[in-house]
């Protein structure tokens, strides 16, 4: 186990930011942290990587006790955090030999960390640049190149890719997988479930501090009662047409607006092909009809009520 | 030492706006120096220049004329009639700037010992008339000096007791450190000036690098690697004396430029000691604003008004004789105030004994007090300021 944080709780004065969280990280996995803005993953990564102060619980990583001067700990931790945090008055190149210079003494290792760093990035045509001259996308990658320079073993990002284009959010994770597959294990907090979806091994989803529900997406995803989501372009759908829709079985939900009929129903085999047929009964003149399978969204919506980004 | 490094990288960036406090203070000292040469050279010529001096004698003895003979050695006899009129022009268009009346009686009176009194009419405030006063004083005392001693003593004899007396003379060698001591007045002023040059870069380079290293995001960062705080914030000190050292002995460096045109004298010494005194209390007022300073745009800002501001009330820029008496009262609750008291008092010293020294000390150890108070308060600040 990399990672253990056992009945952790912080608060600030009256709100209870972390409440009793539960927290395991293995070896060699992609952990994701999702939920919304506010609901405690940027004050649970703080007090894992002890620069804050908690009111409960035990934090361990690497088997150890975490402790602000547990230095043989951090040596072997990359932090990646959400604001960019480098120093415009060093060029590319000597902000990530810096940052690697607090881990790694040896000059002639260094050079070389921070050369395979660069590449890992991307910033070859721009290690002379300094930070002001840097687009948002490359700014980020900096950010990640500071923090993964020294090779650690576990590598915290924390919300790495806000504010940047698709094309650089694609490399990032891209580059997070190969970090991965290097042998690092990653935990990767965000609020955007795509991103959680496509590189994590294992999710943890939490709001206002807690816990809510972990394990692989399509653990969590069999986790609710939702199986598929059919969608309908339709001019007219009367109100005795939904009634009967609803009644139809494995049927959960359906909803006519704005000339959308939206069926939701539960986990089936046939689900559509009830739905086809029943509108083929009707004669309901549609256009488009598509069928989606529950996302984490659904999955966060189904236990907590709200969306994930409300 | 990674911090050490990155700190003194820091301030490299911010050394443009460093050196125009140099080249400033280079320009002023220069300017300063090429107008203390030329005062130099008029300030110890001394050229001998006479009165013009007119003699109304309302009687003619051998004692009048002994006087007249004498006071023609250090003035240039005019005559004139005895009309007022002549005599109100002759002043009014200085012809003469003394005119001296002997009155009727006058060398009975002195043979007999009684008081005599001259009249004199003058040009006011002119200094030669200062010296033909004395001299008629010294004529007249000691014309009384040898009636009371010498019985039955002739008006011939006395002008010749006179004449012998007055003849003598003793040259007499003034050992005065005047010249010294103005030399030193400008190596005063460059010193008084360095507070102003020492205080701005420091203020800007120090407020600079405290800015960078009190963004919360770095320092978060910074708390993440394997490295304690005790050991950033050593690096962190050892960096902003290096920079405090390095840039007193630029700005000490230029001073002796200057300073050292006319030789080298004790009283350099200890004004470099002051300055450098200064250069840590600097550090530590730099240190304070530097904390409370929040963005990059407000540091020029900040540094005008205390740099300026010290240095006006101070007696940097203004003699501290020009400034009133509640402005130095205020000014004394700042350590610039001190600072230029210790450089005037350096200034004006020839012998460096205990007694002369202990005002200097006490205003350097003011000084030191007000940088540990300045680093005290400013470390408060930082603390409160991370606990948020």
């Amino acid at each position: 186990m990399i990672v253990s944080v056992k009945n952790l709780v912080k608060r600030y004065d009256d709100l209870l930011a972390i409440d009793h969280l539960n927290l395991t990280v293995h070896d060699g996995e992609v952990f994701g942290l999702l939920g919304p803005n506010g609901s405690g993953k940027t004050t649970a990564i703080n007090c894992i990587l002890a620069l804050l102060e908690y009111d409960k619980g035990e934090i361990e990583i690497f088997g150890r006790p975490m402790k602000p001067e547990a230095y043989d700990i951090k040596r072997h931790i990359g932090v990646v955090m959400q604001n960019v945090a480098v120093y415009n008055e060093l060029t590319v190149e000597e902000n990530i030999n810096y940052f690697c210079g607090l881990y790694v003494a040896d000059k002639k290792l260094r050079q070389e960390l921070v050369r395979e760093a660069i590449e890992f990035v991307g910033l070859q045509e721009f290690t002379k640049y300094y930070p002001k001259k840097l687009s948002g996308g490359l700014l980020r990658r900096l950010n990640i190149a500071c923090g993964i320079a020294h090779k650690p073993k576990l590598i915290i990002l924390d919300e790495p890719t806000v504010a940047v284009d698709p094309q650089s959010r694609n490399k990032i994770l891209e580059g997070i997988l190969e970090l991965n597959q290097q042998g690092a294990t990653i935990i990767y907090t965000t609020h955007y479930m795509e991103e959680v979806e496509q590189i994590c091994s294992r999710i943890m989803i939490i709001d206002k501090g807690r816990s809510i529900a972990v394990g692989t997406k399509d653990e969590l995803k069999a986790m609710i009662t939702l199986g598929e989501k059919i969608t309908v372009e339709s001019q007219r759908i009367t109100a005795a047409q939904l009634s009967a829709l609803r009644r139809l079985p494995n049927i959960v939900s359906a909803e006519y607006k704005n000339r959308l009929l939206v069926i939701k129903s539960s986990k089936g085999s046939n689900n559509l092909e009830t739905v086809l047929e029943f509108i083929k009964q009707e004669k309901i003149q549609f256009g488009k009809i598509y069928s989606e399978l529950p996302t984490l969204n659904d999955v966060f919506l189904e236990i907590t009520g709200k969306q994930l980004r409300d | 030492m990674q911090v050490f490094k990155l700190c003194l990288k820091i301030l490299k960036k911010n050394i443009r706006s460093l050196l125009i406090y140099i080249v400033l203070f280079l320009g002023i000292s220069t300017i300063m120096a090429s107008s203390a040469s030329t005062e130099q050279n008029t300030d110890f010529s001394f050229t001998k220049s006479k009165a013009r001096l007119a003699i109304i004698s309302e009687e003619s003895t051998p004692l009048t004329a002994g006087l007249q003979q004498e006071l023609a050695k250090i003035a240039h006899l005019v005559a004139l009639p005895d009309e007022i009129e002549a005599l109100q022009d002759a002043l009014y268009f200085r012809t003469v700037s003394y005119i001296l009346r002997i009155p009727k009686g006058f060398s009975e009176k002195i043979m007999r010992g009684q008081p005599v009194k001259l009249h004199k009419t003058v040009i006011p405030n002119s200094y030669s008339n200062a010296y033909l006063d004395l001299s008629i004083d010294q004529y007249l005392n000691s014309a009384r000096l040898y009636v009371e001693q010498i019985e039955d003593l002739s008006q011939e004899e006395l002008v010749q007791f006179l004449q012998k007396d007055l003849a003598v003379e003793t040259a007499v060698e003034i050992k005065t450190n005047d010249r010294q001591a103005a030399k030193q007045t400008y190596s005063q002023y460059f010193f008084n000036y360095l507070s102003y040059s020492l205080l701005s870069i420091l203020i800007l380079g120090l407020s600079a690098l405290l800015l960078v290293f009190n963004n919360q995001d770095l320092q978060k960062r910074n708390a993440c690697a394997p490295l304690s705080t005790a050991n950033v914030n050593r690096q962190f000190v050892l960096a902003v004396l290096v920079f405090t050292v390095l840039t007193w002995l630029v700005m000490a460096l230029l001073c002796l430029v200057f300073a050292l045109k006319d030789g080298f004298t004790v009283n350099i010494l200890y004004l470099l000691l002051n300055s450098f005194i200064f250069a840590l209390c600097a550090a530590s007022i730099s240190y304070l604003i530097g904390t409370l300073v929040k963005s990059p745009n407000a540091i020029p800002a900040i540094s005008n008004v205390v740099t300026l501001g010290l240095s006006f009330i101070s007696g940097v820029f203004v003699p501290m004789e020009l400034l009133g008496k509640q402005v130095l009262k205020f000014a004394s609750f700042t350590p610039t105030y001190w600072y230029v008291t210790a450089n005037n008092r350096l200034a004006s010293l020839t012998k460096f004994n205990y007694t002369n020294l202990q005002p200097v000390f006490t205003s350097m150890l003011i000084q030191l007090g007000f940088a540990l108070a300045f680093f005290a308060v400013a470390l408060v600040l930082g603390k409160n300021r991370r606990l948020q």
